[in-house]
């Protein structure tokens, strides 16, 4: 029988059907690509437990992963986490916030007005070009060991990227899209809200994964230098410590949320950009 | 309805259009040919004021308003839907919104897209594209309808067929209109007059055409028609002489005629 089978004819002895046996199973299983990576993972994680369970890797330096695990799982337990999160998460967002608010408006302010351009650009070209986590000491001795340095530097790390993301996004905005609005009579008014807003929201989106973990890195630097709460607080704690179990737990951590926030700020886009997602 | 007198258009100091003179009177269908890189984009541009000219007067019968623009592209607003961008003129011009949406749907049906008011414009074919363009200028009404190129994207089915739809609107509205093309055959089958641009820079008006085909018109059979085949032998011989006027001298150089048909 030569022609395509006939999906409601079953035929028990053919192997390759998905499902059908285990042997079918596992190939579309591994098929996947999570399903892949997910075994990449595990396979990853287990032998790193293994190495160190026997003592080849040098616990000290690499302790086991449930020992990690248990680590983490004993910060919630004894509730001592939450302050060092709250600390953290609050200074991430606020910088975050802050930032995307005050680049975005400056970004706009900066293409639409030349003068304000020619003060700015060369400012803001700095602040890209060096690593604006330096300026986290400074910001310990004019605002303080509290929350107000913290937010100032994920602040300043995410202000950039936006002033940059709209401004260059403004300028390019399609100048067709313009003419067709003004051949229909639309005015300044008419441009903003129909052009020049969607543009600036295409390229805020664009970049808001990129904003969100860069208002971790500013935080998490914040408490660095100095800070008397907060997870980077927990993390120098851990390493002046030699703690590294507790060093990993809190790295882990910080990765699930950023994950987190990740998978939030990609909701947001597709909602706010479905024009481009919709099939 | 269209009054150009002694235009003159440059871009910085390259002279595009110089001294040109084109009138169209209303419920005409007139057309501008002419080499590519003549400026005749420019001229529409120049009417519209989103280039203003150097010199010269441009005056129509009707308010800015009452004037529809057709691009060559279908540069559509992205981020609304087929609904809201063909709605936009309207409810720039102040209707209200529920009724801009009614008529919106209702030039989208008259077009062939009913249906696809919720789509985004990224959803569509370039055909479908162009006919929102198209409706979106339509729903406005226009006593003067200015267009550049407008269905030169499209493969030749879809543009015969939107080309056809627009022909039976504009004779029934006896809407003014300008078109913009480079393609001969369809500024006669098209037009009641033909306006030869010279070849640039510092283009003006070199000859204007009669169309002495009757209307309405099949755009199909109107091409069997006696008067059709002299009318396209003329203009493309004048059309050849303004690309090259040694072109009599050099009858095996084709590049020239190449550039011109492209």
């Amino acid at each position: 029988m030569r022609t395509v089978s006939n999906p409601s004819s079953s035929d028990p002895a053919t192997p390759n059907r998905p499902g059908a046996s285990p042997q079918g199973f596992v190939g579309a299983a591994l098929a996947r690509v999570w399903v892949r990576r997910l075994i990449a993972l595990l396979v990853f994680v287990g032998g790193w437990e293994l190495l160190a369970r026997f003592e080849i890797l040098d616990p000290f330096y690499a302790p086991p992963p449930s020992r990690v695990l248990s680590v983490l799982a004993s910060l919630f337990i004894d509730g001592s986490i939450w302050t060092h999160l709250q600390a953290t998460f609050t200074a991430a967002l606020l910088g975050l916030g802050f930032g995307l608010l005050v680049g975005a408006v400056l970004g706009f302010a900066a293409a639409l007005v030349p003068l304000l351009a020619e003060l700015l650009e060369p400012v803001m070209i700095l602040f890209n070009a060096i690593p604006r986590v330096i300026l986290a000491p400074l910001f310990v001795i004019w605002l303080g060991i509290g929350i107000a340095s913290k937010v100032a530097v994920a602040f300043l790390l995410v202000a950039v990227l936006t002033f940059f993301a709209v401004y260059s996004g403004i300028r390019e905005v399609d100048e067709r899209l313009i003419e067709r609005v003004r051949t229909l009579g639309g005015g300044r008014w008419v441009l903003l809200r129909e052009v020049y807003l969607p543009s600036v929201t295409t390229w805020v989106m664009g970049n808001l994964k990129v904003a969100v973990g860069f208002a971790f890195t500013g935080a998490v630097v914040g408490e660095f230098v100095a800070a008397s709460r907060g997870l980077g607080y927990l993390l120098t704690f851990a390493q002046s410590q030699f703690n590294a179990a507790l060093t990993l737990a809190l790295i882990v951590l910080i990765m699930a949320f950023v994950l987190l926030l990740f998978t939030l700020a990609g909701r947001l886009e597709r909602r706010l950009l479905r024009w481009r997602y919709q099939q | 309805m269209l009054d150009v007198r002694n235009l003159s258009v440059s871009y910085g100091d390259t002279p595009v259009l110089s001294r040109l003179d084109l009138h169209v009177a209303a419920g005409e269908f007139a057309s501008l040919v002419g080499p590519s890189g003549s400026g005749k984009s420019s001229l529409l541009r120049a009417v519209t004021r989103l280039h203003e000219p150097s010199q010269g007067e441009v005056s129509t019968e009707v308010e800015a308003a009452q004037i529809g623009f057709l691009f060559q592209d279908d540069a559509l607003l992205p981020w609304r839907r087929v609904r809201d961008n063909v709605a936009l003129g309207l409810k720039i011009r102040g209707v209200a919104k529920k009724e801009a949406f009614e008529q919106a749907e209702m030039w989208l049906e008259r077009l062939g897209l009913a249906g696809f008011g919720d789509r985004y414009p990224r959803q569509l074919s370039g055909g479908q594209r162009k006919r929102v363009a198209l409706a979106q200028v339509l729903a406005l009404q226009p006593r003067l309808l200015l267009m550049d190129e407008p269905f030169a994207s499209l493969d030749a089915i879809v543009r015969h067929r939107i080309t056809d739809d627009l022909l039976g609107w504009v004779e029934r509205e006896q809407m003014t209109v300008l078109l913009v093309t480079h393609d001969l055959e369809e500024a006669i089958s098209l037009s009641d007059s033909i306006y030869l641009l010279s070849q640039g820079p510092g283009a003006t008006i070199r000859h204007r055409y009669e169309v002495p085909l009757p209307r309405p018109r099949d755009l199909v059979k109107v091409r069997s028609h006696p008067a059709f085949a002299p009318l396209y032998e003329r203009l493309w011989h004048d059309l050849e002489r303004e690309v090259d006027p040694d072109a009599r001298d050099h009858t095996t150089d084709s590049t020239e005629k190449e550039r011109v048909a492209a």
